[in-house]
């Protein structure tokens, strides 16, 4: 590094006024400058990245925006720190706006992330439809069928929102979740769960504040032996575009001493690998999880399920569903067992139709309190689990709630031993669109021989093909290719992490009003149940097509039945994440101040952090070369034949001395990084501008007239600072060509590992497509040539570096000449044929320079 | 060559250890602290080019540490690199005068860039 710091500050051979301290002073300044740049270059590609983020499809979290966010700040802040060295004194206004502006960005970021004050725990007396924000709406509804129907639900309480919050913020918890969020990889499932475990283990460790503590103690008093169900109700769970189905834990049988150690694992779950990765996939906000609990007494059931009173696939929509199973209700919604189902007409209550299931297994309530699961065999796995008279009473009671909610429902219900009907929860039903059934008999007569299962359940309709992937086990899910078909022995709720990638899904037992089914559903994925023995039938047969229409799977891709379904639009769902960036862009990305002549370019009318850049950049080139006092004079105009546009600094051993302080000719020049640069822009002469495909040139032009940033005056007087900062082995060129920006940079010196060189630009004059197709363009000449190139948009951005002297100056010429060539390319750009035409004859030309044909340095012959 | 003389402060005793072999291979003399108090003996004790310092920390905070390291040698500079993507710790420490903000993770190629700056920024400005 010394060699650098020594060629590039030490040894400077002229110094026109021949004083020490000014020498320092602009030595200073030029390395402020550089930083500056820098960090101005950081700040666009952030913003550009930002913008092109807020338009895509691709999923990312709130951590990620916070930190793109964060990231471009800082950036900015950087500039400023720098400008404000440069001239000291001078723009120290530019801190206040800029902390305004990040304060207003930090306010979108944050808006629909607040936590509600209010009781830290709620009765079930005193909590109804008004409570959500205090306790969320799985308890919330409760409260609100007990008091305005009467009907029963289990005495309890809620840890409320407020509670939730007042752990996060006083005991740093919040910031330390975020924190471990930001530090971990969520791309990956092992990523996930490391950070799964991360952040349990904080919260394990968090002391809960005393208040909350008693307060939730005094709650348990009434219980006595009387074990709890401690169950998650966090805000905008249960939703009717975001269910959160079976993402979060419940506890079921806890002792009144136990609840504030359940609390703190259903708390966990709202940071489980599953629903984390959830929220990312539907754009959910991490950072707006607010998870109130519930906690109710168990009911000692002999029967419970589901009440859906619409059918979910919306196509009866005179039928109510009714699902049940012996014991209590788990069963139903985690998708572990067969269950009886019933068909109800809606206006009749007749019995449309019902299925008695041979069921395995039964959980219920010991008398310890403890959970059990209980193998049925014989009689008992045969026998309904209700009769139908109770069917009836329980859908006529659902049909009330329904009309209460005028919204289709999503009911879990449990018959006490007494034989009291409690309701446990109650949510609105998300019911798809109706559409056509495809004609089975066609596909059958026409893929003959190839199905594998018919007569599957629907639980979320579409078609859809892909290989097969077995799930048996959690650790399998790591290695699962997009666009595989999930297959599975049990609906497993974990198995809505995949959901995102999947093609389709296929489980042994399951049910359409399950977990699972609520989340494929939200994902728009086909699913069926296929009944006992689909696992192993369909693992390893490769891949399938699954046809949720007709509730068939076939083997192979079965092009007709694709082609023949009905395209189910998903629902348009909100994103929470990418409204957030959104929200924030304005306060990032618009460019309001364009004229540094004007007298309102001033730090107070930086409206967005993009103004800040652009002002602190204009202010930066001006405070180099055109302010202040005698350093002036160590820019100095380039000639050659005649003037051209380009000043020079020399920081040290980059010209010859020469007693002209307002002149430098090409002869005196000699960085080597500066010949190698010119070469490359000067060996062969641009043609002028091209002839213009149709349309080429109006795209131009329009272009140029809709953005104030590239109006002709504006171009000018940028135009008029194209400089070379050179030193003995040093050239920086920062240059605005037209309408395009580019840094080019190197420094060939005898260490390689000190060696590279960069070439970075942005912009032009022609639409977004034209220019990206350029842009590529370069970048593969570039990589031809040994360059990395990474591109963003119209962004192009391409090192070497570690290399020797030798091939920094070659990578140099070949940033010259692309530099000065490419600028005609974006008006034909629009033609294909064409650019493979410039491709080839840049990529002759190039060779024909590196073999060294044209060495000559060149006099400036483009008059850009 | 001559080697960088770096001080990684952090709490997390993975992080350490990971980027203190990273950046031996890149010729830089790592010393390590885990904590604020740790961090300010250090560089009571040694000299240091550059300081790369965590925010959220037990008992002192990295804003804090970074007052104090202030206090004692106001040209050393601090690079603040820290999974807390917080505004106001940004603010703060810029105000105090950290050299940059950096948030984790962070490559180590841009971590070194921005360390040999801070040391270059720092070497011309005493030269």
């Amino acid at each position: 590094m010394q060699t650098l710091f020594k060629t590039l500050f030490k040894c400077i051979r002229r110094s026109p006024s021949g004083q020490d301290e000014d020498r320092d002073r602009f030595l200073a300044k030029t390395e402020n400058f550089r930083l500056l740049l820098a960090a101005n270059n950081k700040a666009l590609e952030g913003m550009a990245q930002a913008t092109e983020d807020a338009q895509s499809s691709a999923v990312f979290s709130m951590a990620h925006v916070r930190a793109q966010c964060l990231m471009i700040a800082s950036n900015v802040r950087q500039m400023i720190e720098r400008l404000c060295l440069m001239a000291p004194g001078r723009y120290d206004a530019l801190r206040d706006v800029f902390n305004a502006r990040v304060l207003a960005m930090e306010k979108a970021m944050d808006e629909g992330a607040l936590v509600d004050d209010g009781p830290l725990v709620l009765e079930m007396e005193d909590i109804c439809a008004d409570s959500v924000p205090q306790t969320g709406a799985k308890m919330a509804m409760l409260g609100e069928v007990r008091a305005a129907l009467g009907v029963e639900v289990p005495r309890g309480f809620s840890i409320t929102a407020a509670s939730f919050g007042r752990i996060m913020e006083q005991t740093g918890l919040g910031d330390e979740i975020n924190r471990l969020i930001q530090i971990h990889d969520s791309d990956t499932l092992d990523g996930l769960r490391l950070l799964e475990e991360s952040i349990r283990h904080a919260i394990d460790m968090t002391v809960i504040p005393q208040d909350i503590e008693q307060a939730v103690k005094k709650s348990c008093q009434i219980f006595g032996k009387v074990r709890l169900a401690v169950r998650s109700s966090a805000i905008g769970e249960d939703s009717e575009d975001a269910s959160f189905a079976g993402q979060f834990a419940s506890k079921l049988g806890v002792k009144a001493d136990d609840v504030l150690e359940a609390y703190r694992r259903v708390v966990a779950s709202a940071y489980s690998s599953t629903a984390m990765s959830y929220r990312l996939n539907r754009g959910l906000r991490d950072d707006a999880v607010i998870m109130c609990v519930a906690c109710m007494e168990m009911i000692n059931a002999k029967a419970g399920g589901v009440v859906y009173t619409r059918s979910p696939m919306g196509r009866h929509d005179r039928q109510v569903l009714v699902n049940a199973v012996p014991g209590l209700p788990s069963a139903v919604v985690d998708g572990s067992s067969l269950v009886d189902s019933w068909v109800v007409d809606r206006e009749s209550l007749t019995i449309l139709d019902r299925h008695i299931a041979v069921k395995d297994v039964c959980h219920g309530v010991a008398t310890n309190g403890r959970i059990i699961r209980e193998r049925l065999s014989g009689e008992r796995s045969g026998a309904p689990s209700v009769d139908d008279t109770f069917v009836k009473e329980l859908v006529q009671q659902a049909l009330r709630i329904e009309r209460y909610f005028t919204h289709p429902q999503d009911i879990e219900w449990a018959l006490a031993d007494d034989g009291r009907l409690v309701f446990l929860q109650c949510r609105p039903l998300a019911v798809c669109e109706p559409h056509d059934e495809v004609p089975s008999e066609m596909e059958r007569t026409e893929d003959a021989g190839a199905i594998l299962f018919d007569a599957c359940d629907v639980a979320s309709p579409g078609v859809a093909g892909g290989p097969v992937f077995p799930v048996a086990a959690d650790e399998d899910m790591s290695q699962f290719p997009d666009g595989g078909v999930v297959v599975s022995r049990s609906a497993r709720p974990q198995l809505s992490v995949l959901m995102a990638h999947a093609s389709a899904l296929v489980t042994d037992y399951g049910s359409s009003v399950g977990h699972l089914a609520n989340v494929a559903r939200e994902f728009g994925i086909p699913y069926l149940i296929a009944g006992p023995g689909a696992f192993e039938q369909l693992s390893g047969v490769g891949v399938v097509t699954v046809n949720a229409m007709n509730g068939t799977i076939s083997l192979g891709l079965r092009q007709s039945q694709l082609d023949a379904a009905v395209t189910t639009d998903s629902v348009v769902l909100g994103n929470d994440v990418r409204m957030a960036l959104q929200r924030v862009l304005p306060c990032l990305v618009p460019l309001s101040l364009t004229d540094p002549e004007s007298p309102d370019f001033v730090p107070e009318n930086c409206v967005s952090l993009h103004d800040i850049t652009r002002f602190c950049h204009e202010k930066a080139v001006n405070e180099m070369f055109m302010g202040g006092e005698r350093l002036t004079s160590n820019a100095r105009k380039l000639v050659g034949k005649t003037p051209t546009q380009y000043w020079l600094i020399d920081i040290g051993g980059g010209t010859v001395e020469t007693a002209d302080t307002a002149r430098v000719t090409l002869n005196d020049i000699r960085s080597n990084a500066m010949q190698a640069v010119w070469r490359g822009m000067t060996a062969i002469p641009w043609d002028g501008p091209p002839p213009v495909a149709a349309g080429g040139l109006m795209a131009v032009l329009s272009e140029a007239a809709s953005n104030p940033a590239l109006t002709p005056g504006m171009a000018n007087s940028m135009g008029e600072r194209n400089y070379f900062i050179v030193g003995r082995q040093y050239c920086n060129l920062q240059s605005r060509f037209g309408f395009h920006f580019c840094t080019i940079e190197g420094f060939a010196g005898d260490d390689p590992t000190e060696n590279y060189a960069l070439f970075q630009f942005k912009g032009g004059g022609a639409d977004m497509a034209r220019r990206s197709r350029r842009t590529a363009m370069i970048g593969t000449l570039l990589e031809r040539h040994g360059f990395i190139v990474e591109i963003r948009d119209d962004a192009l951005f391409a090192r070497i570096e570690g290399v020797e002297a030798d091939a920094v100056e070659q990578a140099l010429v070949v940033a010259g000449y692309l530099l000065v060539h490419t600028r005609q390319v974006d008006m034909v750009c629009a033609d294909i044929a064409s650019i493979d035409r410039y491709k080839q004859k840049f990529s002759t030309d190039i060779n024909a320079l590196l073999s060294g044909k044209m060495t000559d340095i060149h006099d400036w012959r483009c008059g850009a | 060559m001559q080697k960088i003389k770096l001080l990684l402060v952090d709490d997390e005793k993975d992080f350490l250890t990971v980027y203190a072999r990273r950046f031996i291979r890149r010729n830089a003399d790592i010393t390590l602290a885990s904590s604020g108090q740790e961090a300010l003996q250090a560089i009571r004790d040694a000299e240091f080019d550059v300081v790369i310092l965590d925010v959220l920390m037990p008992e002192m905070n990295g804003i804090e540490t970074l007052r104090r390291i202030k206090a004692i040698k106001p040209d050393l500079p601090v690079i603040i690199l820290t999974g807390h993507a917080s505004s106001k710790a940004m603010i703060e420490g810029m105000d105090i005068g950290a050299f940059d903000f950096l948030i984790k993770p962070v490559g180590t190629d841009e971590l070194y860039f921005r360390v040999l700056d801070a040391v270059r920024s720092r070497r011309q400005a005493q030269e």
